[in-house]
């Protein structure tokens, strides 16, 4: 089965609008204006059963109201929706029995209660058999490490404590769909680490279908294959890394040191016709820019390295970061 | 019985948390005892100069105060949405709610009940005791039965219309004073409806049905007949404002627009 079909999946919120002064508060009485904001804009998705989906894009460009639409928060204002065969604001009750929700931003916890008794509350409401609820417990307690959490109140665990909690409480009912919104938001490399490693784990074991929010890319390297990109409401990209990386990244940099100094211009000779450019940093170093992926370093090296002594060479491929950095800068349609 | 359960779970877990503060859990208990207990002394003094009422005698009035104050306690104990705007939709913690497979009124419920409110019951039965062993009420054995019937009807009444107030937050998360004056007119309901305008006992029988969580069921439990009627409907009333809350409440869920970025 899909986990997720969306076709023309919209969302619209009224912004009201209040005017200047005390006539213009009489004024809204009668009658108030307001604005119409499309946060979700008619997108399709379609996401298979054991998919690591990464959705990124801009401040504000819709990524946390899709994912509250999906988790039945919020009802769409427009398109269809199927999470796991359900409606998700329709069938709410019980579509939520198949979905673990994490919010990075804001805890699912409760936040007076100590963290074991709100996971033993969670299995009331998840309605978990005992013999299960212990052997996952277990598990998830041991490779978050968590151990010596259990008996303090959420509200007084640090950030990274927090988050692998939150991951637990997710996950007690073992759910086939995992929503994760900025996950990792404000933790240190070591947990952000441990929490890739665990949701890699349970993906492999489970099949359990991931969508991930993030504005690290490093989260996205970490775990997903897939990519989503959203930008004021709309899909702009949906699909690999990898194809993401090699339409983009257009050709990459190489950076030399020459034993001694070289014209310019004779290096651009050597070369003349490679769709490359030259530019010079430093007495003896050059950085060689490959401005398309498809020209091989060593082809340009064939040409040189007869006539120029090279002390030294690195490769530098431009960062997925970069990349993206750049999409969000110009858009999508100068691909 | 699922929901039977959680409450039970929900309710442990309530004590836990008070008894976490432990001194606090005490120095509260003991504080709202003497809070009620004072209450009880004022509402007494004050009856001492209170005259006859449209032929309600001294001791009657008490009484149906003494009953008023025990649906409300109940009310309060189990919906205790006071701070609902605040602490669901401001702070955003109806986000978590709706992620839960259980109905998002119960586990608001179940959340924020505050049974420490329980006391009042003792109260008001205090209270109606001293004025009904003044009275000498002639009670059949079917009159304690009713009493609870009445009580409950009493309670759903309340929670209609305080579910329904609340629901308002679902649409806007700008405040209101709405429930302050809701609770004002409720106290209405503590005295003989007669002594008011008919509008206002209009208004108190079929619009705010306050009438029916104090005065029309204490009438009957002190055999004063005019209103038999009106008590037995407590129930139905009752369950008819139950449900237009729920109603409202479902209605608002569906507007929700997500905690505030
Ligand atoms: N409850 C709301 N009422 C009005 N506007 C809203 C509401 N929720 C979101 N919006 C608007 O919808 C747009 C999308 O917001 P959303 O939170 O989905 O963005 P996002 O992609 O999650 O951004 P971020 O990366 O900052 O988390 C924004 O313009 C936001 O102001
Ligand atoms: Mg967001």
């Amino acid at each position: 089965m899909r986990s997720i079909e969306a076709r023309g999946l919209t969302k619209e919120f009224k912004v009201y609008q209040s005017r200047p002064g005390l006539k213009g508060a009489f004024r809204d009485l009668l009658n108030r204006q307001y604005r119409t904001i499309r946060a979700v804009d008619a997108i399709d998705l379609t996401i298979e059963q054991g998919e690591m989906v990464a959705y990124i894009g801009e401040n504000g460009a819709g990524k946390s109201t899709t994912i509250k639409m999906l988790t039945g928060i919020l009802q769409p204002t427009a398109g269809e929706l199927k999470v796991n065969g359900f409606d998700p604001h329709r069938e709410r009750e019980k579509f939520v029995k198949t979905i673990g929700v994490v919010f990075g931003q804001r805890s699912q916890l409760w936040w007076d209660i100590a963290v074991q008794e709100s996971f033993r509350l969670l299995k009331q409401v998840y309605q978990v058999p005992d013999a299960d609820y212990k052997q996952r417990l277990d598990r998830m307690i041991e490779v978050l490490d968590i151990g010596g959490l259990l008996d303090q109140p959420v509200r007084k665990l640090s950030l990274g404590q927090r988050m692998r909690c939150e991951l637990v409480a997710a996950l007690i009912h073992q759910p086939k769909l995992l929503f994760l919104d900025e996950p990792t938001i404000g933790l240190d490399v070591l947990v952000k680490e441990n929490i890739r490693r665990f949701l890699r784990e349970i993906n492999r074991e489970f099949g359990t279908t991931v969508l991930l929010t993030t504005h690290d890319i490093s989260d996205i390297e970490a775990l997903c294959s897939r990519v989503v990109m959203l930008d004021q409401g709309k899909v702009i990209y949906d699909g690999g890394l990898q194809e993401l990386r090699r339409n983009w990244a257009k050709g990459k940099k190489v950076h030399f040191e020459l034993a001694r100094e070289v014209d310019m211009s004779e290096l651009e000779a050597r070369t003349a016709g490679m769709p490359l450019r030259w530019e010079r940093k430093g007495e003896r170093q050059v950085v060689l820019h490959l401005e398309q992926p498809d020209l091989a370093v060593s082809d340009v090296l064939a040409q040189i390295v007869q006539h120029v002594h090279i002390v030294e060479m690195q490769i530098e491929e431009v960062s997925t970061e970069e990349i993206v950095r750049k999409i969000y800068q110009e858009g999508m349609t100068l691909a | 019985m699922f929901h039977l359960r959680l409450l039970v779970e929900y309710f442990k877990q309530y004590m836990k948390t008070r008894m976490s503060y432990r001194g606090d859990f005490l120095v509260q208990f003991i504080s709202n005892f003497f809070h009620q207990g004072l209450n009880l002394v004022f509402i007494l003094v004050v009856f001492q100069h209170t005259p006859s009422l449209k032929g309600w005698s001294q001791a009657e009035v008490i009484f149906i105060y003494g009953y008023f104050l025990i649906p409300w306690a109940i009310f309060s104990s189990f919906l205790n949405l006071w701070s609902f705007n605040d602490r669901y939709i401001i702070k955003g913690e109806l986000d978590r709610v709706l992620t839960r497979p259980v109905h998002s009124l119960v586990q608001v419920i179940m959340e924020t009940m505050a049974p420490e409110s329980l006391i009042g019951v003792l109260t008001g039965g205090i209270v109606m005791g001293v004025a009904g062993w003044h009275l000498d009420l002639d009670w059949t054995w079917y009159d304690p039965l009713l009493f609870v019937v009445f009580t409950l009807g009493g309670v759903l009444i309340y929670a209609g219309i305080f579910i329904a107030l609340t629901s308002i937050s679902l649409y806007t998360d700008s405040k209101s004073d709405i429930q302050p004056i809701m609770f004002n007119i409720s106290n209405y309901g503590r005295y003989p409806t007669n002594i008011y305008h008919k509008i206002i006992q209009f208004t108190l029988t079929w619009i705010l049905p306050f009438a029916f969580v104090g005065f029309y069921p204490a009438s009957y439990l002190l055999d004063h007949g005019e209103w038999k009627i009106y008590a037995l409907l407590t129930p139905v009333v009752g369950a008819a404002y139950l449900a237009f809350g729920i109603f409202c409440w479902n209605r608002g869920i569906k507007h929700y627009r997500g905690a505030g970025n």
